[in-house]
């Protein structure tokens, strides 16, 4: 579902990513982690081409990500992305968020676009916030809506970058619960987490990243029992006893 | 005490000069909204060429004097055989420099919208053209309200620059009746009466119109 093969990016003379090498299968749960700077969101970002990679080949859904001569915008509208920030439009209420794409990208009805916001905002937990302005929502429930927001173009894949990390504690679980339940409906999933407990609950597999390189890649028994590189064992020690 | 009697006895010159100066102000404020909004998208599009066309023209119109500019549509073109008369040359000239104005307020406009709104435009497959006019450009309308008021503020006090090509607006007809009447500062106070009546209600407007919008929100 998605490759990445001998992958590097630049941001000038900044090395982001370091020859990546990565496979991620339909229906799989890829949970990335590693300190902060270490690429992990550039690499998210590259699957949809928020980033352009420098070299190397990405392929996703069958497509080459970074030929010029594909049309991005039908690979993006298979591949929803929840943002660290929500990034819910200000101006439209939570309905008209989430219908914008489904009626100006796949063309539906707004009668037809309607039903399928509320179905999603039920799985969510939060119908009765249709009609609200994003800025009358706590943040949990943001970014709730924001999922429902990538859900209701049917993505064959759901990209989550950092989505708990501006949230309140008290409604991070809330989120983390609607993930998980995506997951075991066998969503094709590609998660940048702090959260280690949803990590090992939830994740097929864990990939470890720091200064730009995949350093370890696991399921997440083995990587939380017993991470076989050591800085790795020091992200987790310091990570897990705070 | 003013003197009233040079309000009333050159009332007809006073409408003239004040028709002239609303007529030029419109048009200038229209054309200038239009072009400054293509020059804007010209800065801001994804295509480096149109970046520099419009990169050109803000930097060139807005550093230079608009009398300057307007004696360019009033004197220069004409030697190239392009000719006006002395009021469209003034009204074109102050359109000309107003746009380069706007362009940098509705620019920056789109530019403070986060960029987090064109990304989660974008990855939901909507194109870029969709993006601006869906998500971004209502959002940015809110932030460019008050500069664009100062803008239109501006321009209406700018277009007293008509007078100096005897473009029959407020200023020239106040030229006109100084020179007649030997008057000068009772004269000139009527005369910026006039301005007063056009660009508080416009300052009034704008404030309104911003807490409009804000509350919207």
């Amino acid at each position: 579902m998605i490759y990445f093969h001998q992958v590097n990016k630049y941001y000038g003379d900044f090395h982001v990513l370091k020859d990546i090498n990565l496979t991620i299968n339909q229906g799989e749960v890829v949970v990335i982690i590693g300190p902060s700077g270490s690429g992990k969101s550039t690499l998210v970002r590259c699957i949809n081409r928020l980033e352009t990679i420098s070299s190397g080949e990405l392929i996703v859904d069958g497509v080459k990500v970074n030929d010029k001569h594909i049309n991005i915008n039908e690979l993006r509208r298979n591949i929803g992305m929840v943002f660290q920030h929500f990034n819910l439009y200000p101006h439209m209420t939570v309905l008209q968020n989430i219908t914008l794409a489904p009626r100006k990208v796949l063309g539906m009805s707004e009668k037809e676009a309607n039903e399928i916001a509320m179905y999603y905002l039920e799985k969510v937990g939060i119908p009765d916030k249709a009609n609200a302005y994003p800025s009358a929502l706590s943040g949990g429930q943001q970014q709730r809506v924001a999922i429902a927001r990538g859900l209701a173009m049917k993505p064959k894949i759901m990209l989550f970058d950092e989505p708990t990390s501006a949230l309140d504690p008290e409604t991070i679980g809330e989120v983390l619960d609607v993930m998980k339940q995506l997951a075991k409906e066998g969503m094709t999933m590609v998660v940048v987490t702090h959260e280690m407990g949803f990590a090992r609950e939830v994740a097929d597999r864990i990939v470890f990243m720091d200064q730009g390189r995949i350093l370890e890649e696991a399921p997440p028994e083995e990587f939380f029992a017993a991470p076989k590189e050591e800085r790795a064992r020091v992200f987790l020690s310091r990570i897990l006893n705070h | 005490m003013l003197r009233y009697s040079i309000l009333v006895e050159h009332w007809d010159l006073y409408m003239q000069g004040f028709g002239h100066t609303i007529k030029a102000s419109v048009l200038a404020l229209i054309g200038s909204l239009a072009l400054g909004t293509i020059i804007a998208i010209f800065r801001i599009a994804p295509i480096r060429p149109l970046n520099w066309v419009g990169t050109a023209y803000v930097e060139f119109i807005r550093n230079i004097p608009l009398v300057l500019i307007v004696f360019v549509f009033f004197m220069g073109l004409p030697a190239v055989g392009i000719r006006f008369d002395s009021f469209t040359a003034g009204t074109l000239g102050l359109m000309v420099y107003t746009a380069a104005f706007i362009a940098e307020a509705i620019r920056s406009g789109i530019q403070a919208v986060p960029k987090g709104q064109m990304e989660a435009a974008r990855s939901s497959g909507l194109t870029y053209l969709q993006a601006m006019r869906y998500v971004i450009l209502p959002q940015a309308v809110k932030i460019v309200i008050p500069p664009l008021g100062n803008q239109f503020i501006n321009l209406v006090k700018n277009s007293s620059v008509l007078g100096v090509i005897a473009g029959l607006d407020l200023m020239y007809y106040g030229d006109l009746i100084s020179s007649k009447t030997f008057v000068t500062f009772d004269v000139y106070i009527f005369v910026a009466l006039f301005y007063l009546v056009l660009t508080i209600p416009l300052s009034l407007g704008v404030g309104y119109l911003e807490r409009r919008l804000l509350k919207a929100r």
